[in-house]
Formats: C-alpha cells, structure tokens, sequence
C-alpha cells in the first residue's frame, strides 16, 4: 500500500516536472531561437531555420542599427519612458498625500473615479483622444494666429511633440499609480504629519521632507510596473507623432515587419535591439517586478 | 480659535494643489475623451475644425444601427470574445494550475520556473507579434520543425523496408506508397506502376541507397504547409495561442504570491486527512483564492478586450478582416482611407460600455458563488 502510494506521488512529480519544463521550453525557446538566428546570413537561415549558426556573424545588427536609425529611437524612448515614469511617481504620491491625510468630501467622488479608471484601457480611448489633441491644437493655432502671432504656420503642442506624448504617458500610467500612492500613504501614521504641522511646517515641505522619502517602496514599485508599459507602449505614440525624429522603439521595429522581410537576418537582428534593453532591465529588477506583479498592478 | 480656521483653509488649499495636477490629466486622457467618444458617436462629425469649420450636429444613434447591421463588426466581436475566453478560461486555470505546482513544492527551482515563464510579458508586443508571424509563416518555423520530425519517420520507415537492400518488386512499391504521403500521389495516374518504372529507370541500387533516400523525401515525405489564415475559423489560433503564451507567466506569479498567504496549516490538516493535492486544489485553495481570481479575470477581460498592438504586428486584422477585433476596426474607421469618426467612437463606446459589463458579470459571479477570505 505503501509503496503504491509512493509510486503514484512519483509519477505525479515526473508529470508535474514533464508539465513545467514543456511549458518553460515552450516560453523561452522561441525567444531564443530568435536570438540565434539574429547571428545567420541570410542564405543559412532560408536553408535551416533550426539549427544553431555554423558561423556566428555580426552584420547583421551592424546593418539593421543603420538602416533602423536606433540609436535616436532608443533615445527617444529612453527620454519619455524616463520623464514619463518620474511624472508619474511626483504626481501621484501629491494626490496620495491628499487623498490619504486630507480629510475632504471631495476624495470620494474623485478618488473613486481613479480607481475606476484602473479598469479603463487608453487603447479604447485613442480615437477621441486623438481628436481631442488636434481639435485643442488647431485652437490654440487659431489663437495665436489671430493675435498675428505665428500666422505661418500651424503651432503644435500637443500633437507630433514630446510633450504631449509625455502627457498622456504619465496620464495613463495615473489611475493605478495614485491607487498604490494613496493606500500606502494611508499607513503613514498620521501623527508624524500632524506633529510636523504643529511644528509650523507647511504641507509642502511635509510632502518633500517625510511623504516622499517614507514613499520610496511605493514609488520603486509604479517604476518597475510602468518602464516595461511605458518602454513598449505602441498603440499611442502610434497615433500621437508622425515626425520621424519623435518616434519610438516599438514604431522603429514594426518597419522591419513585412517590407524588408527577404532580409531575414536584419529583420531579427532588429527584433533582437528591440527587446534586449527590456530583457536587461527584467534581469536587473526581476525581484521588484514580481513583487509589483503579485499585487496584480499589471493590466494584460 | 482662528488658528484651527486658518489650518483648516490651509488644508483644504494644500489638498485641492495637490491633488489637481492628477486630477486634471486623469481628465485629460480619460474623463473628457470618454464624454467626446459618446458626443461624437452620436454625430455627424466628419473631422474638421471642431468650432468654426464645417457645422456638425447631433444627429441620434444612427451608427449603433449601423454597426448593429455591420458583419464585419460582428466579427471583430466575435474575435475579441474568443481572445476574452482564451484569457478568462485558458490564461487563468493554466496559470493557476503551474502556480500550484510550484507553490506545493512539487517540483524545485519554483522561483526559476516562474521567472522563465514571465519573460515574454516584458518584452514588446510589436516584437513577438512579428517574431510569431515568422514561425507561423507557411514557410516559418513551425512547418520545419513539423516537416523534420514527419521526415525522419518516413525515413525510418523507409529505412524498415530497405533493410535488406533495395529490391524494387511490387510488394515494395505497395509498401513505399503506405508510408508516403498522399497528396505527393495525387499528380500519377496510376501510382504503383508510375512509381515502380521511376525508381527503376533512375538505376538506383543497393550501393547508391543514400540518394534513393534523399530522392524519396523529396519526392514522396509528408508535407505541411501551415495555412492558417485562409479560412475563418483556423486564422485566429496562432493569435489565440500567442495571446495565451504571453500573459500566463504574469497570472502565476499573482496566483503563486497570493496562495503564499494561505494558511499552510489548513493545507497539511487536509492532507493528512488524506485529501489528494486536487482535492486540497478545488476544495481549499480556489476558494480562498476566489477573490484573486476575480481580480484576474477582471483584468484578462480590461485588457484583452483592448488588444491591440499584437495584432497588428501579427496580422493587422486582415487578410480581408478574419482575425479583425474591436480595437483595430476603430482604428482603421478613424485612421485609415476616409475617417468615420462616428463611427469609431460608436466602437470605442461600445469596448468601454461592454468591458464595464463583462467586469460587472464576473463580480456578480464572485459574489453569488466566491468562498470567503
């Protein structure tokens, strides 16, 4: 009896090890069989798709880095990721700080309406948002144009530029952001705010010399759950810019999908660019990542 | 007395400084675009100048109508729900299913398997929406693996017949054709006959078998060419398989951190009560966990009702809009050809209104039949 039941609990273990390792190969080999063939020529790759190269080149990506123009669309993305992420954090744990240690009738309507707006995707939205920026573009043109200012030509501040790009990077990144602020803002005791008011400091000065210092946990976790969003996010900048020296990584990759693809060997060598950063940046933070992902910040 | 009024206005002035800057953008980008999606939806705008261009007006729910008799938005819908089930119904018992393993210890190196299986939901969609298109690919990836392993059974097949060299009889013929595949037969009249004077007239022999065997894979080995996308039906799998393969890393990880906090007590009384790891599955962990599993799936059904980016690496809805979702028939209405932008914010209405609903279902579905927590 014995003996069967340890037999069974055997072949359950092989099958839970058969289980996971098909599932992990299955996840990571087609990651990897990108990376390989990212080093073929051309003529391999049409021969054997599968096999390892016979000689590793490296033309490939000497190619497809020229042709790509990435080193400005790694920039670009850097920069807004970047700005994006600090946006985020500064903006959120100010309203967290009101939310949590202001008593106001309004935090209920308006809190509410943040933690609704976790449920809401920008991809569903791009369309009025889209118009909504050009429509606000073409006033302030108009405006300007009618006090004899700029008549040349169109002004754009929010369409086709950095900053409105970052505008809505760090406005969509918010209703999550200042969710996770606001709850851990609220186990700040409340007694340290209060005897710094007693002391005569102003709110501001509590937000920069104890609210944001104590909110250093809350704010690694927004970065790390926003960068890979951020750093991918395509749907958005997609529609926002057509100037070619705003695009970003993910637009710069997708012209490698198609046209040039007799061209194998720079078509992966230019999806290898476009997520060997995300890839580092997973191998450097992967604690704080499934630290953040536990808590079920991630949309899917 | 003036103090305590002075600090109060102080208050309510730091409060509204602080949280307007978040309140204001929130509107930005979420409140305002969802009024002018709705205000748009029931126009007849048709993308000018807003005020001062060409008159537009309110005109009725004239394109709900239309996308109501719409079978390409039909579809999209239909599309967007099989993506919905896959994540409500694939992702999440999948992901619980690998989150129990490695929370009960069954296999080691839990952390590590976890880690691996997380790594596609960081990379760009655009990336592996492309590098998917490759191994799917009537050419890709897949039909070489495929075509190798359909090759090397044939070849011991073949191999089985040759085993005492090559004598081209009828009997070898007949066995030959067994083992070849059929549509490589289709192109002879009479096969066997057809068959038997090739290998003979090519003077084949016992010396030179290796090119018999190479001449016979090509001629008559199994064949795949994986065409997914030319019917309706099969052009959706590889994207619902992707779609499977990129978020089920991310539910193991919120599964696994979550059953961590289950009192592990509970878990070895009923073991020693002689419950089986599924029993102690179904019976103890779902129903602490149904509140998670709620939240999962609230979150499977916010985001893929909105997909988006993958898709349009992968195949961009087309060909002739059988892998078409919601997202990028909005898109395409506003963005491409000649803009509906009614009609696209009739859509975009729609994703939100029906997302809201299907959250609103699976909390009435937690509510009515969740365990306690």
């Amino acid at each position: 009896m014995n003996s069967w039941k340890t037999a069974v609990a055997w072949v359950g273990k092989g099958m839970a090890y058969a289980v996971m390792g098909l599932f992990s190969l299955m996840t990571i080999y087609p990651v990897i069989w990108l990376i390989y063939n990212s080093f073929k020529t051309n003529a391999e790759f049409m021969v054997d798709k599968i096999s390892l190269p016979k000689e590793w080149i490296l033309s490939n990506y000497v190619g497809a880095w020229t042709l790509g123009t990435f080193d400005m669309l790694i920039g670009n993305s850097v920069i807004f990721t970047l700005v994006s992420a600090v946006g985020i954090i500064f903006i959120s744990v100010l309203a967290g700080f009101g939310f949590a240690k202001m008593p106001n009738k309004a935090t209920a309507p308006i809190y509410g309406s943040f933690v609704m707006g976790i449920l809401l995707s920008i991809t569903s939205l791009m369309v009025p948002l889209f118009i909504q920026v050009s429509q606000l573009d073409r006033m302030i043109s108009d405006g300007f144009h009618a006090l004899g200012m700029f008549t040349g030509h169109d002004v754009h501040v929010f369409y086709n530029t950095s900053f409105g790009v970052i505008l809505i990077y760090v406005g969509s990144g918010l209703p999550m952001a200042v969710y996770l602020c606001t709850e851990y803002i609220k186990s700040i005791p409340t007694s340290l705010v209060e005897a710094a008011r007693i002391d005569g400091a102003t709110y501001f000065s509590i937000f920069w010399r104890i609210i944001l210092p104590m909110s250093t946990p809350i704010a690694t976790t927004i970065v790390v759950l926003n960068v890979p969003g951020l750093w991918n996010e395509f749907a958005l900048i997609n529609i926002m810019v057509s100037d070619e020296t705003l695009k970003t990584l993910p637009l710069g990759i997708l012209r490698f999908n198609g046209q040039r693809s007799v061209d194998y060997g720079k078509q992966f060598a230019a999806l290898v660019i476009g997520m060997a950063p995300m890839l580092v940046f997973y191998f450097l933070f992967r604690k704080q990542i499934t630290a953040g992902v536990s808590g079920g910040a991630v949309k899917g | 007395m003036a103090r305590a009024v002075r600090n109060r206005a102080e208050t309510n002035w730091a409060y509204w400084s602080f949280i307007t800057p978040a309140f204001v953008l929130y509107l930005f980008v979420f409140g305002f675009p969802i009024i002018l999606s709705f205000v748009l939806s029931v126009s007849n705008y048709g993308g000018g100048k807003m005020f001062g261009g060409d008159p537009w007006s309110l005109v009725g729910l004239g394109e709900y109508f239309k996308l109501a008799n719409d079978s390409n938005f039909w579809l999209a819908l239909k599309n967007n729900i099989y993506i919905v089930l896959i994540s409500v119904l694939g992702q999440i018992p999948l992901a619980f299913v690998l989150a129990y393993i490695i929370f009960r210890k069954i296999v080691r190196w839990g952390e590590g398997w976890q880690a691996i299986l997380y790594v596609p939901a960081i990379i760009s969609v655009i990336v592996l929406g492309i590098m998917w298109k490759m191994i799917f690919a009537s050419n890709g990836l897949l039909a070489d693996i495929i075509n190798a392993m359909d090759t090397q059974t044939f070849l011991t097949s073949l191999n089985g017949l040759l085993a005492n060299g090559l004598n081209v009889t009828d009997d070898f013929v007949t066995k030959l054709l067994a083992i070849s595949d059929p549509r490589a037969l289709t192109g002879f009249t009479n096969p066997l006959a057809d068959i038997k004077d090739l290998i003979l007239s090519n003077g084949y022999t016992t010396q030179n078998l290796e090119v018999f065997r190479s001449d016979m894979v090509n001629l008559l080995a199994p064949k795949w060419t994986p065409d997914f996308l030319s019917k309706q039906d099969i052009a959706m799998i590889p994207i619902l398989f992707v779609t499977l393969w990129v978020w089920t890393g991310m539910y193991i990880i919120m599964f696994h951190a979550n059953m961590q906090k289950i009192d592990t007590a509970i878990i070895e009384a009923a073991r020693i009560d002689g419950a089986s790891e599924l029993q102690v599955l179904s019976h103890v962990i779902v129903p602490n966990l149904s509140g998670v599993l709620a939240n999962a799936a609230i979150l499977c059904i916010a985001g893929s009702l909105n997909t988006f980016a993958l898709i349009w690496a992968m195949t961009a809805g087309g060909p002739m809009n059988i892998t078409q979702v919601l997202a990028i028939y909005m898109f395409q209405n506003a963005f491409i050809g000649v803009p509906n932008f009614p009609l696209a914010n009739a859509i975009s209405v729609f994703i939100v209104l029906f997302s809201f609903i299907l959250i609103g279902l699976t909390l009435l579905v937690e509510r009515r039949y969740g365990g306690r927590e």
